[in-house]
């Protein structure tokens, strides 16, 4: 069996190496047809899959056939078995509630999403054009955010925008604006914009700090290239950064879709759902069935409910992955 | 510097002000006297400060305890996230093997699992496998959770990466994993730094599996013990918010590190031409 | 939990606990508040369940109902039974056996400032609701100048004081139908006491949001501002009140919540926790002595002592030693507990419809009959699903 070449000596990239060539001219693409290197990819696989099929496989089968069964409190301290069918299904889809539950989630996500890749991307490609210094205090001041305890940046945010002695009603007075005493919370609507707000915040450094890994590794020579051309700065992008920056935009929005969609503490701090439930998302149900009414069955359903929708909203990125040949995407 | 430079950083000093408001207000609110807490004035910058608060949260019992079992759990989960998840990556973006796909959309499918859904079936996957009330149970879970987003978002970096470069490499005779080391591993580097952070904040912040895994005093970590400010008796919000503070200040360092470290790696893109 | 019993009376209960049972050690493990539904739920469900657990006397029926809990009908008497705080002992009743004991209590008073009564020539504090809105008057004129005084800080969702008033009118908010529980919320009883609510507020002109409780901003700290006359609260809210600003520890007192009869004191929420053995413990018998030797009286003095109601003793005079404890003391007879069924854990732990009319009908977006009737459709909703 051949092993896979390393050569340790201190060879520069660019001069040629008086080592014999016994590594294969023109790089992977040519198989050896060695059973390692058949192998190697499975092996370096291997503890990914384990992992997961083991830690988030189970877990998630048994969430889905706990979907089939009546479990609350009593069950589930005796480990009784009791299997209901679709009736945790029909209880769920049958409420009108969930219907207005759904498209509410679903708007809500679009618009946090939106938000925080559009603001990311331009913030990414800021960075480019900034001063070392400048660079560092803007990554220092994004990664707080980033990094502040939920118990901490719920809280804050609820006090900065309190009725009474919030910060920011302060500073609208000074203004001029009368909004002494104003409350923000007073509909489901207002109180989501809130929360948004508070998750957009969050969210855009991990997406500034993705782009941006992305944006310097496109290769100079291009951009080199467009200003020889005399591109003004929309065309460069549109030309030059935007194809290169494509497939790793869509796939951080992917996962922000999937994040902002399963957000369940900051709305539950917040507001509880409220007020009169005007806030309340899928997570928040899926909570209230669970933990708090310990429906554990129910529960179930709605999360198997929540993926199914997850996935329906991703389909189409989903499909262009599976279409793809070498992997672009 | 030229205006375009000039304007740019003056935006981005302002974003930098937008984005560290509530962290000003946080420390600001740990500063401040009990008493100045709920104030009618116009309190943009606190009229007296103190250490109190600061005081109170660093000597709370069970601080250095929890801030400890918070670095073990965290770094061992995350170093094991991003090396599995690295090969994964590797294999996924570079390799040709039958089966791609489907490992892909595994890894995909993986993320979409809404996380507080499976707080019971882990609760009672561990308690089966003995591991509940140890610590070693919440590294596998958070290890678990931060594993396919790793693999899958350091696969889309790798993509990144033409494969032109590993070649050219691999032509001027360093074997598959030279060029892998010396080429590309560099230019991950940015890469590495958003997902490992991301990984970190995941664990570290985490309180529901904390909370529930374990049961004694001396093996919670910081969210857990961060939650104690607020009693049945009210929440020292001073209190609260001085810790709050000192929770985050062992992210930042872990951040300054590996971003040191890793935009070494960035100056290799000079190879890039 | 955090914050239940002293430190002090812990450790003495451990010590004197190990020193008369050889080779046992109590591993007393403080949870947090936070999270303590799902807590409660994988510490009951684990291999090793806790021998004893401390329940909130308003999660006690789930968790009776289900058959997590060790009926203690049986050992009921040699656990000072003929003592047991009556409110407490009806939280712990499921089918007419009892799951477990009663630990301590505490209830809301009104909490005022003496120095402002007096300069509002107001002689002695208020034995009904009449006398209630007269003094609110009175400090109202006598504090005209102050543009940030508050005759009585009152949030709108604090819907414990509401159950006060409500059941001072002789309603619930719900009652038992058959084997279930529905809403009554939409009862003239019940009605006329969110309507006194409402007085209150508007009588006091209180500043506190309407979409909130208690505990958002903490009531304790704006009553430590020092312009706020009377609050409707927990002891310790006025020891939080005291840490924020320490002048005022001489100058506050508390008298019981008015009912609308003068000369009695209203009903009042009776706030607590039970002790309970869970049904999965390895070791009942130690269990069982070891509740046994918190319900004697030495250790439920330490509790009175400590500023809450003792639950299997009657006896309150360690609690008469401040003037809050007084008024606890007074008005603690007269309390009464939630509707005893599992679900109503599921109205706190949730989306509390009683918060949600409580706001709806303040901030006049409902009127009184809509507020109610919605209300109980949605409670009902709850307590029977």
């Amino acid at each position: 069996m051949t092993a896979v070449e390393t050569t340790d000596a201190a060879v520069p990239v660019r001069t040629s190496s008086p080592a014999p060539r016994r590594a294969v001219a023109g790089g992977a693409r040519r198989r050896r047809g060695s059973a390692f290197d058949r192998l190697l990819p499975y092996l370096l696989l291997a503890p990914a899959v384990i992992g997961i099929l083991w830690l988030i496989g189970f877990p998630v089968v048994s969430v889905v056939v706990t979907s089939f069964r009546k479990l609350d409190l009593g069950e589930l301290v005796r480990g009784q078995i009791v299997w209901v069918g679709i009736d945790n299904y029909t209880k769920v889809l049958s409420d009108p509630r969930f219907w207005e539950i759904t498209v509410r989630t679903v708007l809500f996500t679009a618009a946090v999403v939106a938000t925080s890749v559009v603001v990311g991307l331009v913030i990414a490609l800021l960075m480019r054009q900034l001063s070392t210094p400048i660079r560092i205090l803007l990554q220092v001041c994004m990664l707080l955010a980033w990094a502040m305890p939920i118990i901490a940046s719920t809280t804050v945010y609820q006090w900065i925008f309190d009725q009474q002695y919030g910060i920011l009603n302060k500073i609208l007075v000074k203004f001029g604006f009368d909004f002494a005493g104003y409350s923000w919370f007073s509909t489901g609507t207002a109180t989501l914009s809130v929360i948004g707000l508070l998750i957009v915040w969050q969210a855009i450094p991990f997406l500034a700090f993705s782009l941006y890994a992305g944006v310097i590794g496109v290769p100079s020579d291009l951009y080199e290239a467009a200003g020889i051309d005399g591109a003004s700065a929309w065309q460069t992008f549109r030309a030059v950064t935007w194809p290169e920056l494509k497939p790793l935009l869509m796939m951080v929005t992917f996962l922000s879709l999937l994040w902002d969609f399963k957000v369940f503490t900051q709305i539950w701090v917040f507001k509880e759902g409220g007020p009169s439930g005007g806030s309340t998302t899928l997570p928040v149900l899926q909570y209230l069935e669970g933990i708090s009414q310990s429906h554990f069955g129910v529960a179930a359903a709605v999360s198997v409910l929540m993926v199914a929708i997850l996935t329906l909203l991703t389909v189409s990125y989903l499909r262009k992955l599976l279409q793809t040949q070498e992997g672009k995407l | 510097m030229n205006a375009k430079k000039v304007s740019a950083n003056v935006v981005a000093v302002l974003i930098a002000a937008f984005f560290a408001f509530p962290t000003y207000w946080m420390v600001t609110t740990a500063l401040k006297p009990k008493k100045d807490l709920l104030s009618s004035d116009f309190d943009l910058i606190p009229s007296s400060v103190t250490n109190s608060n600061f005081v109170t949260a660093w000597t709370k019992p069970g601080f250095l305890q929890s801030l400890g079992n918070s670095l073990f759990v965290s770094l061992s989960a995350v170093v094991a996230a991003l090396v599995i998840g690295l090969l994964a990556a590797l294999a996924l973006s570079r390799m040709r093997f039958r089966g791609r796909k489907g490992f892909v959309m595994l890894m995909l499918v993986a993320q979409m699992a809404p996380f507080e859904a499976l707080l019971i079936p882990m609760f009672l996957m561990m308690r089966d496998l003995g591991l509940y009330e140890q610590l070693s149970s919440l590294i596998l879970i958070y290890f678990a959770v931060t594993l396919p987003f790793c693999a899958w978002t350091l696969r889309g970096f790798v993509n990144g990466i033409p494969i032109e470069l590993e070649e050219a490499a691999m032509v001027d005779g360093c074997g598959r994993w030279g060029a892998f080391r010396r080429v590309t591993l560099p230019l991950l580097g940015p890469g590495l730094v958003a997902t490992s952070v991301f990984a970190f904040i995941t664990a570290w912040n985490e309180f529901l599996f904390a909370k529930v895994m374990v049961r004694a005093e001396d093996k919670e970590t910081l969210p857990v013990w961060l939650s104690g400010f607020q009693s049945a008796f009210g929440t020292d919000w001073g209190g609260a918010m001085a810790a709050s503070a000192l929770f985050t200040v062992p992210v930042l360092v872990f951040f300054l590190i590996v971003q040191r470290k890793m935009v070494t790696g960035v100056t290799a893109g000079a190879v890039k031409g | 939990m955090d914050g239940s019993a002293p430190d002090t009376l812990t450790k003495a209960l451990n010590d004197e606990f190990e020193a008369s049972n050889k080779d046992v050690k109590v591993k007393y493990e403080v949870q947090k508040w936070g999270g303590i539904q799902e807590k409660l739920t994988t510490a009951l469900t684990s291999n090793t369940p806790p021998d004893v657990i401390e329940l909130g006397n308003t999660q006690t029926p789930k968790f009776a109902s289900e058959g997590t809990l060790l009926d203690l009908t049986a050992d009921a008497a040699n656990l000072n039974g003929g003592e047991w705080l009556g409110g407490l002992k009806d939280s712990l009743t499921w089918e007419n056996k009892q799951f477990g004991l009663p630990f301590y209590a505490s209830n809301r008073t009104v909490i005022y400032r003496t120095d402002l009564f007096t300069a509002a020539g107001i002689t002695a504090p208020p034995t009904s609701r009449d006398e209630w809105l007269a003094a609110i008057e009175k400090l109202k004129t006598a504090n005209a100048s102050n543009p940030d005084f508050q005759a009585l800080y009152l949030p709108g969702q604090s819907w414990y004081s509401l159950l006060s008033f409500i059941w001072d009118e002789g309603g619930d908010v719900a009652k038992k139908d058959g084997d279930k529980f529905v809403g009554a919320l939409n009862t003239p009883q019940a009605k006329a006491g969110v309507d006194f609510y409402k007085k209150l507020v508007e009588a006091s002109g209180t500043k506190a949001p309407k979409d909130t409780d208690e505990a958002k901003p903490q009531q304790m700290e704006v009553f430590g501002t020092g312009n706020v006359a009377m609050m409707i609260g927990l002891p310790w809210e006025l020891g939080g009140a005291v840490k924020a600003n320490p002048d005022l520890e001489k100058k506050t007192s508390a008298f019981p919540v008015p009912s609308k009869t003068a000369g009695k004191t209203a009903p009042v929420f009776l706030g607590g926790s039970n002790l309970a053995i869970p049904a999965g413990s390895k070791n009942v018998d130690l269990a069982k002595s070891y509740l046994k030797l918190l319900s004697t009286k030495k250790y439920q003095d330490q509790l009175g002592a400590a500023g809450t109601v003792p639950g299997t003793s009657k006896d309150t005079s360690s609690l008469q030693s401040n003037p809050v404890g007084k008024a606890l003391a007074a008005s603690s007879v007269n309390g009464k507990v939630t509707p005893a069924t599992p679900k109503w854990a599921a109205v706190e732990a949730g989306q509390n419809p009683l918060k949600d009319m409580l706001t709806a009908y303040l901030t006049g977006a409902k009127s009184l009959d809509q507020a109610t009737t919605d209300a109980n459709t949605a409670l009902t909703a709850l307590l029977g699903g």
